[in-house]
């Protein structure tokens, strides 16, 4: 295990980071806590040529409220970054609770949101909670900047629509109607284990229905995905345990895993029917968790 | 037996534990000399292949690069830590026989280099067929991993005692089950490292090892050097669990490349390397047939085992023979067949892991035993404790157990558990089990065949009585026998811990030991400390008389004050002027001692295996807490309770039993290697091998049961490796009370509880 040589550069500013980016080209690639993509050097997968540093771009570090926006995350916010930030405890705690359930605590001191969002693993612990939260992301590049919905940014394992030469600078998630959220890992341990799992849901209730729900799976097929057939299910309909568990089979049924080491397809569906109604039912009673 | 000892039974500050806890603790990866080289062992990237060719002058041609060695420029003489099956080359010379097999390797001016030069060294391989199922190694047609062993038999046991044919024949009930064990490695927290010397005719060798006396042993025999001419020096070391007993290529290339350079070289394995390397448990296929009375009483058992042995034969032969001969130990039985077969794979070699070789088959016959008492409609708990051995017996397969406190162990466990109320009361989703366990207090033969005594020891007191050193070739690797070492020195020689200095594992300066595996140090080693103790009173009695005009039968000498037993007012000296005086009249004080382990053991082949002069027995119950949807198992609270004799350092002692535990919760129900169908490794670090968190340990108690052991110094006998044995049939136990379903196959993964308890829903299986 030895990293391979590459040549290294830290720009002070976005824009020298996207032009290096374009410079470079195909052999360049972006480097924001390491955590993922060191390890994958190291044992061989990936030899990139040049590694271009986030970590100067101090402005992506900052996690902020904005009126009229929601909450802004910068990509370069760390998963403790996250777990500690007050905004994020009082309006999502259910973001807060899945940051802290990932890796260990070494790794959530480096690892970042961004890089969490753009190694794009089917089994990543943000995208699901974010997206059920409606987050949109900003892709920075050489011509310019673009804003699109986090689901959109999946394109397939580790596969993203950002170009060579753009950059994920924050994720902003918008004022909610919704009245709670909540994510379920399901990993083989209680630290340090990758998600067999993760489902998060984000409901709006209203008296004792359902006006709207997002269901949001991770691991669950090549990109993260959204459990449609089920949320459509959910939308009007008044709360009941027998709902719920409808809406489990359902989502369940519209995933497609495969098996691997953490477990099987069989499993893993079944594990999707029976977490997304516990989360459901989490998201209903307790609010953002 | 008088209790009240000065220096034993405390909980004394640990003697390295400064050193480890600032950081300042040296291991065999942390050394340094000058001109020191860096070298890495180029490993096969094939399960099983012809070698074709191969090129290494590329790799020379690197700048950096000090040498590149293949089979040509080693010995050929093949080794291993098994005498009966010596089958390893320090590099493979025609064929590869695992992913993860010695072809190569490189000495540089720094790591990089290595990495870069094992790259361009280039070698062509015929792929051949792989044998990676240990059921079909015996196939007729399977490709054979070495030509010497047909049908990839490696290790053949058929052992009969009693008339097992008339057990079963008058027994009231049999029943037969099928369990299949798992692969788990070590996962020491220290990567293997060496550094190797070969200056002039001499062979030096700083290695993080459980066993410098094999080490020294098996590398002089290798290189055809005199035993005086290596000399092994173990420095600190983080841990071994078996996975350090033998010597590897580090130590073999190593030695070969530091010969042709000049240079010390250090190698070493990353985690990835440490797991092809392996030498973990055997994953182990068995079937267990039980005869029992109406009682439940045991009549005889047939244990007829498979087990995947990996590429070469490591401690192996050992682990198949302790794998079914401590099943006699826990319960009597006086009828008992074992047939196993341990079959070469193109795997991962397997060797001795904690608890070597027992922990699985008692996690069969654990669950074998709850079926049979379920069968009954008898309470686990009682019908261990129908059969639960008592002291003074010889097992069926001739071993003599003296003290033993089975029962005690059984009655407090479940009373500390409340076993009696929660059997049958808790709530669905909730269960208990039971298991018990037993493990020798030192393997009653070395490994390969010779006289020597089990330990030596010395002990001397410097001059001016201030300090004393013992020196001894016990090997602490984070046991903490050095700790407990000097306790015993330091209580047999009426002296004080906090003045004691160790000198241990170092064949040049300390005497012989065998070292650190089958639980024997504080037994064996600790029986020379206290004879070399006890040799330093008697010096120090006798002077002490001349001083003090006192007979020295009537002197006794008590954390280092010297006084008259029959006058309690007669004035005291100590130790320390006695000793000043002692070297200024007589010359140096020193006292010397040495453990043979007196005859053990029947005839019959395989008799050896298994021996032991003492052994320990221990009761497990756990609680376990079953998400009935998802299958995830909530191992909430474990009690165990030990029959150790006599305990040196309560604290150690328990620290024993957590660590064996959490070991043994980590087989229970999350570790596993896994391969590919290339017999790749898919998990070979511990992000994917599934190692146990601080979070997800039980909550455990730890208690004792009043015992004393004859064999052994001051009543003492095994901890580290027994409370590994229940575990894993405890939790399974306690899964299927909980739940009513039964996983016959290790790890208990959610996902197995899990479809186990669909299938009892769908009612495919009765169990
Ligand atoms: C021991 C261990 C445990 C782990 N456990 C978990 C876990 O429980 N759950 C989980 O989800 N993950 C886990 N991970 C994976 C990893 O830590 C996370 O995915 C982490 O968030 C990655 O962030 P990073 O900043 O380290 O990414 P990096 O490694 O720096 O980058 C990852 C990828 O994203 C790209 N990238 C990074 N930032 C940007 C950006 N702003 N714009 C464009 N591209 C970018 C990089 O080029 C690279 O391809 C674990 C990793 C380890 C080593």
């Amino acid at each position: 295990m030895y990293l391979p040589d590459f040549d290294y550069y830290a720009p002070d500013s976005l824009a020298e980071t996207c032009e290096a980016l374009e410079r470079f080209g195909a052999k360049a690639k972006v480097l924001s806590g390491g955590t993922d993509i060191i390890a994958k050097m190291k044992s061989g997968l990936l030899s990139p040529g040049v590694l271009i540093s986030l970590k100067k771009l101090e402005d992506l570090k900052k996690i902020d409220y904005v009126s009229g926006k929601g909450v802004v995350i910068g990509a370069l916010s760390t998963h403790n970054d996250l777990v500690n930030s007050k905004i994020l405890n009082d309006k999502y705690l259910s973001v807060s609770e899945a940051a802290h359930n990932m890796a260990s605590n070494q790794i959530r001191n480096i690892g970042t949101v961004g890089g969490n969002l753009c190694n794009a693993v089917p089994s990543a612990d943000l995208p699901p909670i974010l997206i059920a939260l409606g987050a949109t992301i900003k892709l920075v590049g050489t011509k310019g900047e673009r804003v699109m919905l986090l689901e959109d940014l999946f394109t397939g394992p580790m596969k993203t629509v950002i170009a060579e030469n753009e950059i994920l600078t924050e994720i902003v998630i918008p004022d909610q109607l919704s009245t709670g959220s909540n994510y379920i890992k399901f990993g083989l341990r209680r630290s340090g284990a990758l998600a067999v799992v993760g489902i998060a849901v984000a409901v709006t209730v209203n008296g004792g229905t359902i006006t709207e729900a997002k269901i949001a799976i991770g691991a669950a097929a090549p990109t993260p995905i959204r459990a449609r057939e089920a949320e459509k299910f959910l939308q009007g309909k008044t709360i009941s345990d027998d709902l719920l568990a409808e809406a489990g089979v359902i989502a369940s049924g519209e995933s497609k895993p495969i098996s691997d080491i953490r477990g099987s397809a069989e499993y893993r569906r079944d594990l999707i029917r029976v977490l997304t109604r516990r989360a459901l039912h989490k998201a209903i009673n307790e609010g953002h968790v | 037996m008088s209790k009240d000892y000065a220096v034993i039974g405390k909980n004394v500050p640990k003697i390295d534990g400064r050193e480890k806890a600032t950081g300042a603790a040296k291991y065999a990866g942390d050394l340094k000399f000058p001109n020191m080289l860096f070298g890495k062992i180029l490993t096969s990237p094939h399960a099983h292949a012809k070698i074709l060719s191969i090129d290494t002058s590329e790799a020379e041609k690197l700048p950096g690069v000090k040498a590149v060695i293949t089979h040509k420029d080693v010995p050929a003489l093949k080794y291993g830590i098994s005498p009966a099956r010596w089958d390893e080359n320090i590099f493979c010379i025609d064929k590869v026989r695992f992913v993860g097999d010695k072809v190569a390797a490189v000495a540089c001016i720094d790591e990089e280099t290595c990495y870069k030069a094992l790259k361009l060294i280039k070698v062509e391989y015929e792929v051949l067929p792989a044998v990676l199922d240990a059921l079909h190694a015996m196939d007729e047609g399977a490709p054979q991993v070495h030509d010497e062993y047909p049908r990839n038999i490696n290790t053949e046991i058929h052992q009969n005692f009693g008339d097992l044919d008339k057990a079963m024949a008058e027994a009231h009930y049999i029943r037969k089950d099928y369990f299949v064990g798992q692969r788990t490695y070590q996962s020491p927290i220290e990567p293997h490292s060496a550094v190797s010397i070969w200056k002039d005719n001499k062979l030096t060798i700083y290695s993080s090892t459980q066993s410098p006396h094999y080490f020294q042993y098996y590398i002089a025999r290798e290189f055809g050097l005199k035993m005086g001419d290596v000399r092994i020096i173990k420095p600190f070391v983080g841990g071994g669990f078996g996975g350090k007993l033998e010597p590897t290529g580090l130590e073999f290339a190593g030695s070969v490349l530091s010969k042709l350079t000049g240079r010390p070289v250090r190698t070493f394995y990353d985690r990835h390397e440490m797991f092809a390397h392996n030498r973990g448990r055997h994953k182990v296929y068995m079937e267990l047939t039980t005869g029992v009375d109406k009682e439940g009483k045991i009549l005889g058992v047939h244990a007829n085992f498979v087990s995947d042995g990996g590429a070469y034969t490591s401690l192996g032969v050992a682990t198949s023979y302790y794998a079914g001969g401590l099943l006699t130990l826990t319960y009597e039985f006086e009828n008992y067949k074992f047939d196993m077969i341990r079959v070469y794979t193109n795997l991962p070699a397997c060797g001795a892991q904690r608890g070597h070789g027992a922990p699985q088959p008692k996690y069969a016959f654990e669950s074998h035993l709850d079926n049979i008492a379920k069968d009954l409609g008898i309470d686990p708990l009682e019908i261990r404790l129908r059969n639960a051995r008592q002291p003074n017996t010889v097992t069926i397969n001739d071993f003599g157990i003296n003290s033993c406190e089975l029962t005690a162990c059984l009655e407090k466990a479940a009373d500390i558990s409340g076993w009696r109320e929660k059997k049958g009361n808790l709530p669905k989703g909730r269960g208990i089990g039971i298991a018990t366990g037993s493990f020798v207090s030192g393997a009653g033969y070395p490994i390969y065949r010779n006289d020597l005594p089990q330990s030596a020891a010395m002990i001397k007191v410097h001059e001016d009585g201030t300090a004393a050193t013992l020196y001894t070739g016990a090997v602490d690797i984070g046991q903490g026998s050095d700790t407990a070492l000097c306790q015993m020195a330091a209580e047999a020689m009426g002296y004080r811990y906090e003045n004691m200095k160790i000198i241990a594992a170092d064949t040049e300066t300390t005497p012989h030991d065998f070292g650190a595996y089958s639980s024997r140090q504080t037994l064996m080693s600790g029986s020379a400390c206290k004879q070399a103790g006890e040799e330093i009173k008697k010096q120090i009695l006798d002077i002490a008389s001349t001083i003090m005009s006192l007979p020295p039968d009537d002197l006794d000498c008590r954390l280092g004050i010297i006084f008259s037993k029959s006058r309690p007012t007669a004035k005291t000296i100590t130790f320390e002027e006695a000793a000043r005086r002692f070297f200024v009249l007589r010359g140096p004080l020193l006292g010397r001692g040495v453990y043979h382990v007196p005859r053990l053991g029947g005839t019959f082949k395989g008799a050896a295996v298994a021996t032991s002069p003492a052994y320990s027995f221990c009761a497990q119950i756990s609680e376990v807490q079953i998400d009935e949807e998802t299958g995830e198992v909530d191992v909430c609270e474990v009690w165990d309770v030990h029959d150790c004799g006599q305990v040196i350092n309560p604290m150690q002692l328990h620290g024993q039993v957590h660590g064996a535990l959490y070991m043994g919760v980590g087989e229970a129900i999350w570790e596993e290697v896994l391969f590919d169908d290339q017999g790749k490794i898919l998990n070979p670090n511990l992000g994917g091998y599934m190692l146990p968190t601080a979070l997800d340990m039980p909550i455990v108690h730890s208690e004792l049961v009043e015992s004393y052991e004859p064999a052994g110094p001051w009543g003492v006998k095994e901890v580290g490796e027994g409370a590994t044995n229940p575990t894993m049939g405890c939790f399974n136990n306690a899964i299927y009370d909980a739940m009513g379903v039964r996983i016959d196959s290790l790890p208990l993964t959610y996902e197995k509880v899990w479809r186990a308890m669909k299938e009892k829903r769908e009612g495919k299986k009765e169990v």
